[in-house]
């Protein structure tokens, strides 16, 4: 009984043990430590220097879109056009699957073009958008003035997507044209048929076409149309020539080179901090990072302030994220980016407010590493896929340079009575 | 072998306390937080349970050396406890909790009058856990902010003691003090805006110092006896990543005590301690504390009663902090007197700068006599 008792006591005491409760509401200075966290903020007006631009990181054909615009400005216009080609499948091709024997392509009955806008303005009205027959040599190097003529003179369809879009089902029984609201990702697909004369099968072409496209609307004409998996994809239907007669055939659809020209090319770098645009432009900030926060403190938060020298441009509805990176080693231009970590901030088009961008996670990544270099780099976090830029102020506008404010605490008095 | 395998058990026990592994620890207080901590109480279960009166008589208690002149053999003991606390300040209670483990002693007769003990107990507890909840201005915005800043450790008094009788009267000891421990240091601030980040700093405080002391215990007459004892502890190194941050002055101290045992079923005593703490520097205070114990009833069990009473070395204003506490308890004797294990509960309030603190605490002690 005795010893029922004490393993009683034993096992209460056991379970009491396992709590620990020390917790409790501080009531300073007199029950508190005399140590207490040190918050510092302090301004860094000279620490950025020796900062840059460079352009050229992805071009027109990099991107993961295409761009179409035509915005008129004060003193030009905006303007942005896709164009792309798709290869045909040459003079002849085979009749059946069954066994290799080909016959001439004759000619095209019609084709369907597919194409996926995945960015427009909802605020766009009475949208159209005009195919113009371009030459099947365009490619990675062709700019805008070079697509001058047959932009002009090769208009081989038009379609109202505000009006195909109210038109019952989404589609034109007139036209054969049809347009499919994909609201779960933000984006529309057009069928657009093109009959013989727009879509002139040439096997002496090897049945290449090409084609470019200009938009225009009431306001705000600004779309981006999809690439690779998303990008324009035409269905022909053929005639092929078998034994004599003439049969039809609708083989797989065909894919497309794609990119895009635009006009007015963006202004040369000069001595302010280019971000943005395309081709895209980085800037790279490099900053004397103090020994007094690297070596003894905490950084609680890093605010880097940009004075815009100009105002942001870029289509009205087109903001635009700029992301502040560290890079790995600083190899200037051709510095390679840690993608680990990144700090970012939304630009407006047409503002001129200084940008703050919180970079917290970089710097406290320099004081956990001290053989990081202490670089900033700007950069627009979906490159060349908008037209807009923004320009800072550098480091040799003593006025309006660059700055960084840093909050940071002190290390604690640990160990002090 | 007996002893050989005693000894094994002692090394085991004290160990730890010099690789900083050991969980020794005093009651917790407020009121150390602003100073260099809770000094621990250097006593046994069976001494604590009747007020601590027992501490200079009882050889399984840290305080004195002397007595273990007549521990006739190789003794191991240790002690654990549960305490419940509430904070009163301002109107506003806590409720706290803890569980420690302050006393790890081995001793025993290496030769015909000379007996050592090795053990360690707790000099300072340092382990608190304090919050706090207010705002600042910081670029020009209102900041409001919740700082956790907690300590958990503490420094332990590593004893190597030797007592002997020099005639039936008198036996005297002396005792060498390595103090040492660590904390656990963390401080955490978290902003109501997630825009600053949280901040997170900690350390590994270790400490250390060194102590002697020496002790008498003088047989009166048949049933009375009288102890004095006296320390000397020099200072209190504080070093965070092999950098000294502190060093503190540590006391003096020195007390006495008298015992009257009218029958072998009736023993009382009282005693009294002076601690120079205010060497420690500001908001340090000297202290003096009383005690006054029975146990009566069979040597097999018996019951304890006791009352304390003094002040705290550290606290706010120009008066130390007092305390009082009322304590009762038994012991069990197994094993033909082998085993023992001790019991006790204590009742305690200490007040100063506006802080109650009320505690009771359940004491646990073991002891083994292989």
């Amino acid at each position: 009984m005795t010893r029922r008792r004490l393993a009683l006591v034993g096992a209460v005491l056991l379970v009491a043990a396992c709590v620990e409760r020390l917790a409790a509401p501080g009531n300073c200075p007199d029950f508190c430590p005399s140590g207490q966290i040190t918050i510092v903020d302090t301004l860094l007006t000279s620490s950025i220097h020796r900062d840059s631009s460079h352009r050229g990181y992805v071009l027109a054909y990099q991107s993961a879109l295409m761009l179409a615009a035509h915005l008129p400005g004060a003193t030009d216009t905006l303007d942005g056009r896709p164009i792309f080609r798709i290869n045909g499948y040459g003079a002849r091709m085979r009749l059946t699957s069954a066994d290799t024997s080909t016959g001439a392509i004759l000619g095209a009955d019609s084709a369907r073009l597919q194409l996926y806008v995945v960015r427009r303005d909802s605020a766009t009205r009475n949208l159209r958008l005009q195919f113009y027959r371009l030459p099947v040599t365009i490619d990675t190097g062709t700019t805008f003035s070079a697509l001058v003529s047959p932009f002009t003179d090769s208009l081989v369809r038009t379609v109202n997507i505000d009006t195909l879009l109210a038109q019952a089902g989404r589609k034109d029984t007139v036209t054969g044209d049809s347009v499919v609201v994909d609201s779960a990702n933000h984006r529309f697909v057009l069928s657009l048929k093109l009959d013989s004369a727009a879509a002139r099968y040439i096997p002496t072409d090897s049945g290449t076409v090409a084609y470019g496209i200009r938009i225009a609307a009431d306001t705000l004409a600004s779309i981006a149309f999809g690439k690779d998996a998303f990008g324009p994809s035409l269905q022909w239907y053929l005639h092929v020539d078998s034994l004599g007669t003439p049969v039809a055939r609708k083989p797989g659809p065909l894919g497309a080179f794609a990119t895009f020209v635009f006009a007015p090319t963006p202004a040369p770098i000069d001595s302010t901090l280019a971000v943005g645009g395309v081709p895209s432009a980085h800037s790279l900030l490099r900053v004397v990072f103090p020994k007094v926060i690297r070596d003894s403190s905490q950084i609680i938060r890093a605010t880097l302030y940009l004075v815009p020298a100009v105002p942001a441009r870029g289509t009205p509805a087109d903001s635009f994220v700029v992301e502040a990176r560290n890079v790995l080693a600083d190899f200037g231009a051709k510095s390679p980016i840690d993608l680990l970590l990144g700090d970012s901030v939304m630009i407006h088009p047409g503002a001129t407010d200084t940008v703050k961008i919180e970079v917290t996670n970089l710097l406290q990544q320099w004081a956990a590493d001290s053989t990081r270099p202490t670089v900033l780099l700007l950069r627009p976090e979906r490159e060349a896929q908008i037209f807009g830029e923004i320009r800072f102020y550098p480091s040799v506008a003593t006025a309006f340079r660059p700055t960084l404010q840093i909050t940071f605490v002190r290390r604690f008095p640990f160990g002090a009575p | 072998m007996t002893h050989r395998a005693g000894w094994t058990i002692a090394v085991l026990l004290v160990g730890p306390a010099f690789t900083g592994g050991a969980i020794a620890a005093a009651q917790d207080s407020q009121f150390g937080i602003r100073g260099l901590g809770t000094p621990g109480r250097w006593e046994s279960v069976r001494s604590r349970s009747t007020g601590g009166a027992f501490g200079p008589f009882d050889p399984l208690s840290p305080l004195m050396e002397a007595p273990l002149a007549d521990l006739g053999q190789l003794t191991a003991t240790a002690a654990g406890y549960t305490s419940t606390r509430d904070v009163v300040v301002g109107g506003t209670t806590t409720p706290l909790r803890t569980t420690r483990f302050p006393l790890m002693s081995v001793a025993g007769p290496v030769a015909p009058r000379l007996a050592v003990a090795v053990g360690f107990t707790t000099y300072l507890d340092r382990s608190w856990d304090v919050i706090l909840r207010d705002s600042f201005m910081l670029r020009g915005v209102l900041e409001r902010y919740r700082d956790a800043i907690a300590s958990d450790g503490s420094v332990a008094d590593v004893r190597v003691a030797a007592a002997s009788r020099l005639s039936r009267r008198i036996a005297i000891g002396a005792g060498l003090h390595l103090l040492a421990g660590s904390t656990r240091m963390t401080a955490e601030r978290r902003f109501d805006d997630s825009t600053f980040s949280r901040v997170q700093q900690s350390a590994e405080v270790r400490y250390d110092g060194f102590g002697l002391s020496g002790s008498v215990l003088i047989g009166v007459a048949p049933g009375l006896s009288i102890a004095a004892w006296a320390r000397s502890d020099n200072r209190l190194r504080a070093k965070v990543a092999d950098t000294t941050s502190a060093v503190t002055d540590l006391p003096r101290m020195a007390g006495g005590g008298i015992l009257f045992a009218p029958s072998p079923s009736a023993r009382v005593a009282a005693s009294v301690a002076w601690r120079a703490w205010s060497r420690a520097g500001a908001g340090a205070f000297d202290t003096w504390n009383w005690s006054a114990g029975m146990e009566f009833g069979p040597r097999r069990m018996p019951i304890r009663l006791g009352a304390r009473g003094g002040q705290m070395p550290f606290g706010p204003g120009t008066t130390a902090p007092t305390e009082a506490a009322g304590s009762l308890g038994t012991g069990r004797a197994f094993a033909q007197g082998r085993a023992l294990i001790d019991v006790g509960l204590e009742r305690l309030e200490r007040r100063g700068g506006g802080l109650t603190e009320r505690v009771w605490t359940v004491l646990v002690g073991l002891t083994v006599r292989p």
